[in-house]
């Protein structure tokens, strides 16, 4: 196969690879079409799983791997397909950028439809400049801090990144959207109006979700991935040249790699032609030096040479004096900031010291230090949670746990049998569990308290009662005792009176999420009492 | 002044009373049987040792009471209104048996109903529910729609109750030509028992949890508004203990019963045996009598029994 012909080969895969992560992201959630056999003779409960590998792009993802080998010392499940980009990257250089990349291909997309400027302008703005060494020293940031414990590699790795904006903040912005026009049409007087909104919801429920979604910090986490799309106005693939550490990763990789431009000098015409079309900034056009560990392997530049000037051939590079430009200032600064940063963020003394008692991580979760170790911030555990209770953290796990997921019970609950997170999780952050071990652990995720200021029977409002209805144990974590009260009315009322016995309280929240008493309710879970932390612990023997 | 227009003489006052009585028959919002003056029946299955074939009960229960097209017409859109609030596997009790409603979703589609919905607002998200409970599986096999319960399928209606006025329905409800109330009999903390009547808080949407306050007057509102065709209590499981969720096999007793009536008082109030409580005892069922929803009196109604 003629090489030249590359480029088509490239734009077919990444669709494909677009399309299958937008397809993976919408398949993480509770499988529509999964039921549990009842007929069946059940020896314990069964567990519902999602119907695809939806941690696949995570299970390829080396920056991912990398960060949590050196943070854990450990290897991770599926590291296979990491391995196997890198392999490939050894060889190829960073084709994973303009092949499989979604966040890449989607800055590409954007640069290929509306670009940043055209010709002579577009040739300006392709030319490398210093900032993209920004990366390198990002990169390093990231490795160092997971050495040290903490693992930022999340924040900006571009699988994580683009699947947390997507799943936690532009489509639940898109749900909403969608949601307002259809109950407005559902309350119309005209019927053909009614109608078509049921239809229209029944087909856009299952894709963008099922009621109205809230994500604490969803606003901020939209408002950057669109910053950063819109940065393509600046310079194109401004996000993959200086700011992708995975990129970076990938630069160092194809330090060496076989996949090569070679420039033919003697049928240059000078048209810089393949500058403005570079994606990488890699200085294709001959008489200059190449620049293999920017090059994203697009093939952009040899397709549009006018005189078949350029063209990537399989050779070993003869002048390897090249060292990728990595910055010396670039270099320590990242070093800094990667010793920095992890034990910066211990001063808030969440791991140390007490922890915030809204800080209750979802069941399975590891210990705090070592779920820093791991936690990609992701959103898959977010966007599969049927009950949209896990929320990215603000301020609940401090500075350095921002997004990690923790869970809010005024917005859904822990469903008592539903281990739906613990299965998704990349990294193991959230250990797989299933749901008889969660049951019969029990696996505690905080512990539930009543507020008698607030509670309807405590304060001789009225009776209520609904947090022991809910409660999902056997026998209730939340039980009652008559109490006659003057009440205020003319008659003295007998009303039944909520207690939590913590030997039975599993912290599901959903108490707390039914209760009565909206915005701070009148039964409240904190994550004292959770399993995964033997110092957070309140009885003796539990 | 005309006082004449105030002044209505006798025929004038038996043309308006034949009107007005007229008038409630034609426009009774729920049509169906009426059990309000007597002459209602109450029909009982069970199996009298173990095991018990749920489904070949289910349809001796139907054909000794006249079987399903003495309630269900040809073209009839049937609304099922299972209790299947809780995200539990069937063997612990909390939702109504599978089979009890696979079997009845199937009498009603051979007695030639156009559609067969099975509805109800859940308390724990509404898709885990749907596949825990294997009404999904149900739905799968028998062609019955299940109905999502969505926000915007909740409409403002007046419920004219004594305590509860405009109130969010489920609107499978309202859009149905009869409608079968499918319960599982469990205990209550607070309303004593979960049969019939307290089902139907899973009709409605908005602050269900405010109703618990005065629960049953909310209970005999709804009772009021909710009209079944049937009643039928699906007691083959009932939980008596840590209801109405449960959890544990511990909390269930199998009894293998199924109590079938066009009386949703009487209905309730013949399970109330299932627990050895007296229907006195229920406050909620007590005051459904008083507004004449129905009889606890079971003398005046046909009995039917039978015995698998």
């Amino acid at each position: 196969m003629k090489i030249k012909h590359l480029i088509y080969f490239r734009r077919i895969s990444q669709v494909l690879f677009l399309l299958l992560f937008l397809f993976l992201l919408m398949e993480t959630r509770l499988p529509q079409n999964v039921f549990l056999d009842y007929s069946q003779e059940i020896a314990g409960p069964k567990d519902i799983r999602l119907n695809y590998p939806v941690m696949f792009f995570f299970d390829m993802d080396p920056l991912i791997l990398l960060t949590t080998v050196l943070s854990t010392h450990k290897w991770l499940a599926g590291a296979g397909w990491a391995l196997a980009i890198i392999g490939l990257t050894l060889f190829l250089g960073r084709f994973f950028c303009s092949f499989v990349c979604p966040f890449g291909t989607l800055h590409h997309a954007i640069g290929a439809i509306h670009p940043a400027a055209k010709g002579r302008h577009a040739a300006a703005l392709n030319e490398k400049t210093p900032a993209q060494r920004l990366k390198y020293g990002l990169l390093l940031m990231v490795l160092v801090s997971a050495l040290f414990g903490l693992n930022l590699a999340g924040f900006m790795d571009p699988i994580a990144l683009l699947f947390r904006s997507l799943s936690v903040s532009i489509l639940p912005a898109v749900n909403i959207g969608v949601k307002e026009v259809f109950d407005a049409m559902a309350t119309s007087d005209i019927k053909i109006l009614n109608l078509i909104s049921y239809a229209a919801e029944i087909i856009v429920s299952p894709v963008l979700g099922f009621g109205y979604p809230a994500y604490q910090t969803g606003f901020a986490i939209g408002l950057i991935v669109l910053a950063l799309l819109f940065l393509n106005r600046v310079r194109p693939r401004f996000w993959c040249r200086v700011l992708c550490p995975m990129g970076a990763l990938f630069g160092l990789l194809s330090f060496k790699s076989l996949l090569n431009l070679e420039k033919d000098e003697t049928r240059c015409t000078g048209c810089n032609k393949c500058t403005a079309a570079c994606q990488g900034a890699a200085s294709p056009r001959p008489g200059v030096k190449w620049e293999p560990v920017e090059c994203v392997r697009c093939f952009n530049c040899q397709h549009i040479c006018p005189e078949d000037a350029l063209s990537f051939r399989f050779f070993r590079r003869k002048a390897l004096k090249y060292a990728p430009d990595m910055g010396r200032r670039a270099v320590l600064t990242g070093l800094t900031a990667g010793i920095a940063f992890p034990l910066l963020s211990r001063l808030d003394g969440h791991i140390h010291q007490a922890s915030d008692p809204r800080l209750i991580r979802p069941p399975g979760s590891l210990t705090e230090t070592r779920f820093l170790e791991r936690c990609q911030r992701c959103g898959l555990c977010m966007k599969a949670c049927p009950t949209n209770v896990i929320s990215p953290a603000l301020g609940e796990a401090g500075l350095a746990g921002i997004w990690t997921p923790v869970l809010n019970m005024t917005t859904g609950y822990c469903e008592y049998s539903c281990t739906l997170c613990s299965s998704v999780c990349p990294t193991g952050a959230i250990q797989p569990i299933t749901g008889k071990e969660k049951i019969s652990g029990p696996i505690r995720i905080g512990s539930a308290f009543v507020d008698r200021g607030r509670c309807l029977p405590w304060t001789e409002n009225g009776a209520c009662i609904v947090c022991e209805e809910v409660c999902p144990t056997s026998p209730k974590a939340v039980v009652f005792r008559e109490a006659d009260v003057a009440g205020f009315g003319a008659e003295r009322l007998r009303l039944k009176q909520p207690y939590v016995n913590l030997r039975q309280c599993v912290g599901c929240g959903i108490c707390e999420n039914k209760c009565p008493v909206k915005g701070t309710p009148a039964i409240r879970v904190i994550a004292s009492g959770e399993s995964r932390s033997p110092k957070n612990q309140i009885l003796l023997i539990s | 002044m005309n006082t004449n227009s105030l002044i209505i003489d006798r025929r004038q006052f038996i043309r308006l009373a034949g009107g007005a009585v007229l008038y409630s028959i034609v426009s009774s919002p729920f049509p169906g049987i009426a059990a309000e003056t007597g002459g209602g029946f109450i029909a009982e299955a069970s199996c009298s040792k173990p095991p018990c074939d749920v489904k070949a009960l289910t349809r001796k229960l139907f054909e000794s009471a006249g079987g399903m097209s003495r309630f269900i017409s040809k073209g009839d859109v049937v609304v099922i209104k299972p209790n299947i609030s809780w995200a539990r596997a069937p063997e612990l009790g909390a939702t109504t048996h599978p089979d009890v409603l696979e079997t009845v979703i199937l009498l009603c589609q051979e007695a030639g109903a156009k559609k067969v919905r099975i509805a109800d607002n859940t308390i724990h998200e509404a898709r885990n529910c749907f596949a825990v409970t294997g009404v999904d599986q149900v739905a799968k096999k028998t062609g019955a729609d299940l109905v999502y319960p969505l926000s915007n399928l909740m409409r403002d209606m007046n419920l004219q109750g004594h305590r509860l006025n405009v109130w969010p329905v489920f609107t499978p409800f309202k859009e149905a030509d009869k409608i079968i109330n499918l319960p599982v009999a469990k205990v209550h903390s607070l309303s004593g028992l979960t049969l019939g009547m307290k089902s139907w808080i899973g009709a409605v949407g908005g602050r269900r949890n405010a109703l618990h306050q005065d629960i049953h007057q909310s209970i005999v509102d709804l009772a009021q508004f909710f009209r079944p065709t049937i009643t039928l209590i699906d007691a083959i499981r009932i939980m008596t203990a840590n209801g109405p969720s449960g959890g544990s096999a511990s909390d269930v007793a199998v009894v293998n019963r199924l109590i079938l009536s066009d009386d949703p008082v009487a209905a309730d109030a013949r399970a109330c045996d299932l627990f050895q409580v007296q229907p006195s005892a229920i406050a909620h069922i007590q005051l459904a009598q008083k507004w004449g929803l129905g009889t606890t009196d079971f003398s005046r109604l046909t009995r039917y029994q039978v015995v698998l």
